[in-house]
């Protein structure tokens, strides 16, 4: 794992984007690009989402491969259902909720499978033995992995993935208040591993 | 974040997570994945030049899908996802060369094989297309023929509605494709481009409409007009048909090359 920059890939223009892709906003420009045949749109549309749906995909299978994988799979199943679309409801897609509904299902049902195989043939978590950074990201989404399935989603979604809740919604069916209630849930459980966990944090207990 | 406060306030976990959301990328290079997620979630698509002018043509891995001419590279994006259902990028340059090459070397009348992908077509519309791909450069066939070659006798009109929708002219030569009777016929490209198409690959129309068939008395068979064996009769020689059941009539058997068929 590493740093590398992706087009689209800081999370400072992230929440720039998140904010103006919210309800009230107009439709995404490139799901118009798209219906009018833009030759070009179908890259930037994977560059615009590649990374932050990697990020998705690593937290919940914590595998560069699977990530990949799951990544991979993401986009030809939102092209190919973006290609067979009439071209009025294209032109309407709000295209990122859109896209994290279909890795939250691709992602998830990986992780099923995975779980299917022994132990022994999981994949070794990669990354070099040592690197502290690494590990403290390791730690982190071994965190998220404790909570339960709704929990974790919700709140990947809102402080991993920097998603408003207007697309937490969107992207999860959930009401935005189920949304922000699992939110909090969560905080509530991670606070308490993360105090358990770090033995520098003084913690009251 | 703040240091202090994701030390001891609150909001300790939502530090972590964005300094995990911070540090999770990709491992390889970014142009290297989004090249390869389109490789795999769309098609690729190109210009070519071709008898009929500038064409672009849409493959995937398995081989092309679609050539045609357009008026922009949008419109023939839009044509391409209203009837396969996918979207097209352009090729990378090194990506498509080798299948561009092959392309413009089969338009430019040469024998290469080009690899098609006739996925989305039916059974029988595959079997006619085969048919025709076979029908060489400076021949013609009528569609009589075509239905029976590939294996339904009698569906002419079946075959005309194949050709009309061929996904891949030029490549699948349809423009080769007339009338029982010789005539030329329409074409999607228009009935004057048809012409033109075939005279430049040395057919005569005019010869052969109306007398799509050619016998010899020195041997007693009878050919499709532009049968390679039926160029070599010597013009004094030449008797011309209208249907090969009259041609038989008069006691000429079937070129076993061309395989004219009886019934018209």
């Amino acid at each position: 794992m590493s740093v590398r920059n992706f087009p689209t890939g800081s999370v400072v223009r992230k929440s720039v984007e998140a904010r103006s892709s919210d309800r009230t906003a107009r439709t995404d420009p490139l799901a118009a690009r798209l219906a009018d045949g833009d030759p070009l749109a179908p890259k930037v549309l994977v560059e615009r989402h590649y990374a932050e749906l990697y990020r998705y995909a690593f937290s919940v299978l914590r595998e560069e491969q699977a990530a990949e994988d799951a990544v991979q799979d993401t986009f030809e199943r939102a092209f190919g259902a973006l290609g067979r679309y009439p071209e009025g409801r294209l032109r309407a897609m709000k295209l990122r909720p859109w896209m994290y509904r279909i890795t939250l299902n691709v992602a998830r049902n990986r992780l099923r499978r995975s779980r299917e195989v022994p132990v022994e043939e999981l994949p070794a978590a990669d990354g070099a033995v040592g690197d502290e950074e690494l590990e403290g990201v390791m730690d982190a989404l071994a965190a998220l992995g404790r909570l339960p399935e709704r929990q974790r989603v919700a709140v990947t979604l809102r402080y991993l993935q920097d998603l408003p809740y207007a697309e937490i919604s969107g992207a999860t069916g959930w009401p935005e208040g189920t949304a922000k209630t699992l939110v909090r849930r969560a905080m509530t459980r991670l606070r308490k591993m993360m105090v358990v966990e770090d033995p520098e944090g003084g913690g009251p207990r | 974040m703040n240091k202090t406060n994701a030390e001891h306030g609150v909001e300790r976990p939502i530090g972590v997570l964005r300094d995990a959301a911070r540090r999770i990328a990709p491992a390889r290079e970014p142009a290297v994945l989004v090249d390869g997620v389109l490789a795999g979630a769309t098609d690729s698509f190109f210009g070519v030049e071709s008898p009929i002018g500038a064409v672009y043509v849409a493959a995937g891995p398995d081989g092309v899908r679609y050539l045609a001419p357009a008026a922009s590279e949008e419109e023939f994006a839009r044509r391409y996802r209203e009837r396969f259902g996918r979207f097209v990028s352009p090729a990378a340059a090194d990506g498509a060369g080798d299948l561009a090459e092959r392309i413009a070397a089969a338009l430019a009348g040469e024998r290469v094989e080009v690899p098609l992908d006739l996925s989305r077509s039916t059974p029988f519309q595959r079997r006619v297309l085969k048919v025709v791909g076979g029908i060489a450069h400076g021949e013609v066939r009528p569609y009589v023929w075509v239905a029976s070659e590939a294996g339904s006798p009698g569906a002419s009109r079946a075959v005309g509605n194949v050709m009309a929708n061929n996904p891949v002219p030029l490549l699948v030569p349809c423009h080769r494709v007339v009338h029982n009777d010789g005539r030329t016929g329409s074409y999607a490209f228009g009935a004057g481009e048809k012409v033109r198409l075939l005279r430049t690959e040395g057919v005569s129309p005019e010869e052969i409409s109306g007398s799509p068939y050619v016998a010899t008395p020195t041997t007693g068979i009878v050919c499709h007009a532009t049968c390679r064996n039926a160029k070599k009769i010597q013009p004094e020689n030449r008797r011309s048909f209208r249907s090969v059941a009259s041609a038989v009539q008069d006691g000429y058997r079937p070129c076993k090359v061309c395989r004219p068929v009886v019934a018209a």
